[in-house]
């Protein structure tokens, strides 16, 4: 049974944002009989609603509220007005989410010692490592489902792996296989079983696949400690004389605004707009936006070096056939500065629909040539280059001075301008991945521009002196000890790996950290 | 590629007869029925003349050539344009006011109109437009408009939904063998 608390309840934790990170510490709170309540701006829809249909979905589950780009990176000119791809829903981005569940390797959690210093990048060692990390990455892996893992097996190859392997093998890459993905290969946790739809992005018609939405959230809701408040928008937290945080202002559904008292405020709202509500909570006390005695809130926002190859082949491929992340080479995730570059990058399967595809191939292509590559839309396999991108306080969020949304907020702008790091990253990767469907008679080859952000990080990071960044290595601000940072915002770096197993692991972490500090009355 | 390149100019000129096939005639006053002259398709657009809407649906053919479709998929894909225009005199400006410019640059490139020029000289009048506001209007709505058809996924051999027919899983999802 859903809880519901009042509105002057003082004693519940509100969570803000119900993805990834929200709805999985509103889970593990609950669990533990906290009382939570959830605000999340978007919808609740049900799985039951999930429809097998790219156009529909995309206009459906977007956070399409208005914000601003500048700077020099190729977003700002191919989707000037949807820089940043998420979804405005209960359970956030994991109902769009791929689902590949990757852990990130060790000399990632220390970017600054092991990369030393580069010039223009704001690189920090993360306050925790792989070691202290590992048994949440497990624990993570488990309660979501993670193949490979926990004797959980791997997904059988599709078409598209199939492609992506025999290229890979062909460059004499060793370390390829279907990614772990956190998707049922066999009926587990009252969730079925993977049937191969290939609609993974539009949210998953048999709950296959992990998402908040209809894991976390309703166990939560099954321990009677968490009240969900869908279509509620949080303005700003508010806080008392003495620095502490006391509760949220929210848009509620029928538009009227809301004061929620709390013992503890965590923000997971995804990583532009959790810089957004902390700076635009700033107040006499606080000027410059909560949290932000160090001035860090909103920069070193990080969205990984991206980059896709696409290759026409002479046979058919059928790459939407499937699972969306089914296949991944990971050579060149090792860190080895001989290439041009620190950091690495994986290699992901990305099929797209035919919708998708002919919208993405050519950003602004058309004609005959454009037209022959769309034609051959069955025959077409392609990958996705991933890797790590450099911080840097120059990419980041920042308020509009005079933009505002619906409800009066101020909308964010997001600035990026690519490091020299990224740009030779998505070079190599461009070349290796063209150099992998050529070696098995790629007719011809499509590199395609990043598009809008889908992992998004790194704009409230973890640091260990207080100096360098916003929260400690439990997302609790280093300013206010009752307001915490719960989603990937936190991230110090962005390693080359996808970011919400991490983002999941951290939450339980933190979860295990708030219970502790509340049972001894520190928070 | 020889034979890819020799079956394209084939069903190039097909495409040509297929299109001067469909008629553009005038419903109610401003309303104007794209059609094929067998009536095995008929797209009704309201906010245009019938000589507007033949030129705007060739438009987005030049824009995204496939000789393999019938032009109902591009009478269809011009629609909400139409839709919208009826909605604002400002979108409808835009729309008729990028018409006009379709066919003054191409008469005076050609001396005809722009559904009459031939492909190349269409194609050099789009380049003169590239990135103006009817350009970019016409092109993200029609981007998705067109190929969002379920009648024309067959055609480029997508599948389309899967879950109500249990996945890919018995369908193949990995049936491929040619490697
Ligand atoms: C198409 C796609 C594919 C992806 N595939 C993968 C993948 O394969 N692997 C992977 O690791 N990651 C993937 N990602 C990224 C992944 O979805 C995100 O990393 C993850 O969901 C982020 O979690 P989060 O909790 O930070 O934010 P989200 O999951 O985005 O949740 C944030 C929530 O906060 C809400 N919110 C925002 N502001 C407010 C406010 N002011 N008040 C109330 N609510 C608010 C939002 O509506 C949203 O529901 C993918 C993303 C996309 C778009
Ligand atoms: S492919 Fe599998 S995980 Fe993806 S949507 Fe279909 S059933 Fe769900």
């Amino acid at each position: 049974m859903p809880a519901k608390f009042d509105l002057n309840d003082s004693s519940v934790v509100v969570i803000i944002g119900s993805g990834a990170g929200g709805g999985t510490l509103a889970n593990e709170l609950a669990r533990r009989g906290i009382p939570v309540v959830v605000l999340e701006a978007g919808k609740r829809i049900e799985m039951t609603e999930f429809k097998n249909d790219e156009v529909w979905a995309f206009s459906h589950y977007t956070w399409f509220d208005s914000r601003t780009t500048s700077g020099s990176w190729s977003v700002a000119k191919t989707s000037p007005d949807l820089p940043v791809w998420t979804c405005k829903l209960v359970g956030g981005t994991t109902v769009h989410w791929g689902a590949c569940a990757l852990r990130f390797q060790e000399h990632e959690f220390k970017p600054r010692t092991r990369y030393g210093e580069i010039s223009g990048a704001s690189l920090l060692d993360w306050p925790v490592d792989l070691k202290e990390m590992e048994p949440y990455y497990d624990r993570a892996e488990n309660r979501m489902g993670v193949t490979g893992t926990h004797g959980i097996p791997r997904l059988p190859v599709s078409n598209h792996g199939k492609v992506l392997f025999a290229g890979a093998k062909k460059l004499g890459y060793t370390q390829f296989e279907t990614t772990n993905m956190a998707i049922n290969p066999v009926p587990r946790d009252g969730r079925a079983s993977c049937q191969q739809t290939g609609f993974c992005v539009q949210g998953c018609t048999f709950g296959a696949k992990w998402s908040t939405l209809y894991v976390d959230i309703p166990q939560a809701e099954a321990t009677g400690k968490a009240e969900i408040r869908s279509e509620s928008q949080a303005l700003r937290i508010e806080h008392d004389a003495s620095g502490k945080v006391t509760g949220v202002v929210y848009v509620d559904s029928t538009g009227k605004q809301q004061r929620q008292k709390a013992r503890i405020v965590a923000v997971a709202c995804n990583s532009i707009e959790s810089p957004r509500l902390l700076l635009n909570s700033e107040s006499s006390k606080f000027p410059q936006g909560l949290a932000n005695s160090s001035g860090q809130v909103g920069k070193n926002y990080m969205r990984h070096t991206t980059g896709a190859v696409f290759a026409v082949f002479d046979k058919p491929v059928h790459m939407y056939r499937g699972t969306a992340q089914s296949g991944i080479v990971m050579d060149e995730a090792r860190l080895d500065t001989k290439r041009g570059f620190v950091g690495g990058y994986q290699m992901e399967l990305l099929p797209q629909g035919l919708p998708s595809f002919a919208q993405n191939i050519i950003p602004g292509g058309w004609g005959r040539d454009r037209a022959w590559v769309v034609d051959r839309y069955a025959n077409v396999a392609g990958l996705w280059v991933i890797g790590e991108d450099m911080p840097r306080e120059t990419n980041r969020i920042t308020l509009h001075p005079d933009k505002k949304d619906q409800f009066g907020m101020p909308i964010p702008n997001i600035h990026v301008d690519d490091h020299p790091n990224d740009v030779a990253m998505r070079t190599h990767g461009y070349e290796r991945g063209s150099a992998l469907y050529d070696s098995i008679g790629a007719k011809r080859v499509v590199k395609v521009p990043p598009y809008p952000s889908t992992h998004n990080m790194g704009t409230n990071r973890m640091s260990t002196n207080p100096r360098d960044g916003v929260v400690n290595s439990y997302g609790q601000s280093h300013d206010i000890k009752n307001l915490f940072v719960s989603d990937g915002s936190q991230f110090v770096s962005s390693g080359g790996e996808n970011p919400t197993l991490t983002i999941v692991a951290l939450t339980l972490r933190q979860a295990e950290y708030i219970a502790a500090q509340m049972s001894k009355h520190e928070i | 590629m020889k034979d890819a390149k020799t079956s394209e100019k084939v069903t190039r000129r097909r495409f040509l007869a297929g299109s001067a096939a469909t008629i553009a005639a005038a419903a109610a006053s401003g309303t104007a029925i794209l059609m094929d002259a067998k009536g095995a398709w008929s797209v009704e657009l309201k906010s245009l003349q019938p000589e507007e809407a033949r030129t705007l649906m060739v438009f987005v053919r030049d824009l995204f050539p496939h000789d393999r479709l019938p032009d109902s998929f591009y009478a269809t894909a011009i629609a909400p344009l139409s839709d919208e225009a009826g909605k604002g005199p400002a979108a409808k400006r835009v729309l008729l006011d990028g018409i006009a410019r379709l066919n003054s640059l191409a008469r005076t490139s050609t001396g005809k109109s722009y559904t009459v020029a031939d492909e190349k000289a269409r194609v050099a009048v789009i380049k003169q437009i590239e990135g103006e506001p009817f350009f970019t209007k016409v092109y993200s709505t029609t981007v998705t408009s067109l190929y969002n058809q379920p009648k024309l996924w067959p055609l480029f051999g997508y599948e389309g939904p899967s879950s109500a027919k249990g996945g890919y899983l018995h369908r193949g999802f990995n049936d491929l063998n040619w490697l």
